[in-house]
C-alpha cells in the first residue's frame, strides 16, 4: 500500500519536474527517479527539488569524462516525506568547471561534498565559503581523482627508488 | 548556550590571553585517526574545526581499476567496525547494475550477517562511550560480549573483523557452514543478556555524563545532513531498511525506535533499542531461512559490467551508506562514488555540536556520534 502511494508520487512529481524542465525522467527498475538537466537550468532544477520535498541531500558526485571535455555532477537527493530518490544530473566544462554551490538549499549537508569534490576533482562551487582541502596535506598535484591523473606513475616515482633493488619489481 | 569571549570569563589582568587551542586526537586513545582542533575559553569551546585525512586511501580511485570481486574484498575497508555491512552495499550496487538474482538463501544470509555486523558495531559503540566517560567496566564488558560476534564471523567468514568480501556480487561466496543456525540463537541469548547489562548501568552512569549534552535539534539534524540513530535520536523516524526496503526487510517485522530530546543520551537508548530490534530481525530471518544449500560464488575472471548507472542506499549501524556506481561496458567500474554517514557526521554535526560545549563533555560528544574515520576518509 505504502510503495503504490510511493509510486504515485513519484509519478507526478516526475511530471511536474517534465514538463517544468521540458526533459523526459527515466525510472530505474529498483524504483529510483534519474533526469539530467542543461547546465543552464541544474541551479534552478535543484531549487525546484528542494521545493517538492527533496530535504536530504544524500550525496554529490563528479564523474570526469576527460575525452567529451566534461564533468558530469549527480546530486543525489532523497526525500523523507514522499520516499523517492530522485537524482539529477548535469554535465559541466571541464575546462571552466564552476558551478552555483547548493549550500542556499541544504546547508552544510551539500557544503561538505562539494569541498570534497573540490579537492578531488577541481570543481569549483561558487558560493562555497569554505573548500579548504579535506584529505591531502601539502599537494601540489592535479585534483588526483581526475581520469588523466596517472597515481601508478605517481606512486612509482614518489615512493620507489630507482637504484634500489628491493623495489626494482615495483618499478617495473 | 551562549558564545563567550576571554575578557568575560577571566578577570581583567589575571592573564593576557584570551583562549588557547586544544588538539582533540588524532592521537588521543580512541579517538581513531581524526582529530578535531578545538578553541576553548576558560572551560568553553567556543570554535571547533574536524581535520580529517588520516586514514584517504583513495578507495573511490582504487576501485576504477579493479574487478568487482576484487573490490568486494576492497569494501571491507571501508569501515573497520562494521565491514560487513560495507560488503552489503557493494555487493548490491553491482547485482543491481548487472540484474543479477540474487538466492533466495544468499538474501537471508545478507541480512542475518548485516543485523548481526550491526549489533557488534553498536557494541563497540556503546564500550567506546564507556571508555570516554571513565567507565571501564561498561567498556570491558561490551568488548567482552563483542569477541562472542566476532567467533560466529570468523566460523562463517574465516575472517573475524575483516570477511574479505563475504557478501559479494552474486550473494555470498558460500553457503554457512554446519552448526551456523544453533550457535546465532546462543549468540543471540547472550545478546540479550548483554542488553539487560547495559541497561542497568543506562540509568545511572550512563544517564549522569550523557543527558542533556550534545542536543542535535531535528532541523539542525537535516540541515547538517544527520542520519541512522543520530538523527532517530533528534524525532525523525527514517531508516533506509523500512523506507526503502531492500534484500527481504520488507517481509520482516521490526520497529523503528525514535527519541524526542536529541541529547548524547538519547542516541545511547536509541542504540540499545536497536540492538533489541536487530535481535529481533535475525529471530524472524533464522525462522525463515530457505533449506535450499547454496552453491558457492566463483569470481568470473573476464566479467564485464553492463554499461549504466546506480544509486543504491543502505541502512547500516551509523546511518545512511551509499554507492554510486557507474560503468561503460568494461570490466572496471567507471566511477564508484561511496557516500559514508561519518563525512557529515564527524564535520558538519560534530563542529556544531562541540561549540559552546564544556571541555569536559567534549569526549561524551564525541562518541555519542558512533564516528568512524575509515568510512569519512575512505
Amino acid at each position: 500500500m505504502a510503495a503504490m502511494e510511493s509510486e504515485r508520487r513519484r509519478a507526478e512529481l516526475l511530471e511536474r519536474i517534465g514538463s517544468r524542465f521540458d526533459l523526459e525522467p527515466r525510472v530505474a527498475e529498483d524504483g529510483t527517479a534519474w533526469v539530467s538537466v542543461g547546465e543552464q537550468d541544474l541551479g534552478e532544477c535543484l531549487a525546484f527539488a528542494k521545493r517538492e520535498g527533496f530535504n536530504h541531500c544524500s550525496a554529490i558526485s563528479v564523474t570526469d569524462w576527460p575525452e567529451e571535455q566534461a564533468f558530469e555532477l549527480t546530486y543525489h537527493l532523497w526525500s523523507y516525506e514522499t520516499k523517492v530518490l530522485l537524482t539529477v544530473k548535469s554535465r559541466i566544462d571541464r575546462g571552466k568547471a564552476t558551478v552555483a554551490s547548493a549550500i542556499p538549499l541544504w546547508g552544510p549537508s551539500a557544503g561538505i561534498h562539494e569541498r570534497e569534490l573540490h579537492e578531488l576533482f577541481g570543481v569549483e562551487f561558487a558560493g562555497n565559503p569554505d573548500l579548504a582541502p579535506l584529505f591531502l596535506e601539502n599537494w601540489d598535484g592535479p585534483p588526483p581523482f581526475r581520469k588523466d591523473f596517472d597515481w601508478r606513475a605517481y606512486v612509482r616515482e614518489t615512493f620507489y627508488e630507482e637504484g634500489n633493488p628491493h623495489e626494482q619489481s615495483y618499478r617495473d | 548556550m551562549n558564545r563567550v569571549t576571554g575578557t568575560e570569563t577571566m578577570a581583567e589582568g589575571r592573564r593576557d590571553v584570551d583562549g588557547y587551542d586544544l588538539y582533540f586526537g588524532p592521537v588521543h586513545p580512541g579517538s581513531g585517526n581524526f582529530g578535531v582542533k578545538l578553541t576553548v575559553e576558560g572551560e568553553q569551546v567556543v570554535a571547533a574545526r574536524a581535520d580529517p585525512g588520516y586514514l584517504h586511501r583513495g578507495f573511490e580511485k582504487l576501485m576504477e581499476y579493479r574487478t568487482p570481486m576484487q573490490n568486494a574484498v576492497l569494501s571491507d575497508r571501508l569501515c573497520i567496525l562494521e565491514s560487513l555491512n560495507w560488503n552489503l552495499v557493494h555487493a548490491e550496487a553491482v547485482d543491481r547494475l548487472c540484474g543479477t538474482e540474487i538466492p533466495e538463501r544468499a538474501r537471508y544470509i545478507r541480512v542475518i550477517l548485516a543485523e548481526l555486523s550491526r549489533i557488534q558495531s553498536h557494541i563497540i559503540w556503546y564500550g567506546v562511550l564507556s571508555k570516554a566517560l571513565g567507565f571501564d567496566t561498561g567498556f570491558m564488558v561490551a568488548f567482552g560480549y563483542r569477541d562472542y560476534v566476532l567467533d560466529l564471523f570468523e566460523f562463517v567468514t574465516g575472517g573475524r573483523v575483516y570477511p574479505a568480501g563475504y557478501v559479494c556480487p552474486g550473494g555470498v561466496r558460500r553457503d554457512v557452514p554446519e552448526g551456523t543456525k544453533k550457535r546465532i540463537e546462543v549468540l543471540l541469548a547472550k545478546m540479550e543478556k548483554m542488553v539487560r547489562e547495559f541497561e542497568a548501568y543506562d540509568s545511572k552512569t550512563i544517564a549522569a555524563r550523557c543527558r542533556g549534552i550534545g542536543t542535535l535539534a531535528l532541523d539542525d539534524a537535516l540541515r547538517l545532513g544527520a542520519t541512522g540513530p543520530v538523527l532517530r535520536a533528534s524525532g525523525l523516524a527514517a531508516d533506509v531498511r523500512r523506507d526503502a526496503p531492500y534484500e527481504i526487510y520488507d517481509e520482516l517485522d521490526f520497529e523503528v525506535p525514535t527519541r524526542e530530546e536529541g541529547d548524547a543520551f538519547a542516541r545511547s537508548i536509541i542504540r540499545r533499542r536497536e540492538i533489541e530490534e536487530s535481535i529481533k530481525i535475525v529471530r524472524q530471518a533464522l525462522d525463515r531461512l530457505p533449506a535450499e544449500p547454496l552453491p558457492p560464488v566463483k569470481p568470473k575472471a573476464a566479467g564485464k559490467l553492463p554499461e549504466g548507472e546506480v544509486y543504491v542506499r543502505n541502512e547500516i549501524a551509523r546511518g545512511e551508506a551509499a554507492v554510486y556506481l557507474r560503468s561503460v561496458g568494461e570490466s572496471h567500474p567507471y566511477r564508484c562514488k561511496i557516500r559514508g554517514p561519518d563525512l557529515l557526521h564527524m564535520i558538519p554535526v560534530l563542529e556544531h555540536l562541540l561549540v559552546g560545549a564544556e571541555v569536559a563533555d567534549v569526549p561524551a560528544i564525541y562518541w555519542s556520534l558512533n564516528i568512524c574515520p575509515a568510512d569519512m576518509d575512505r
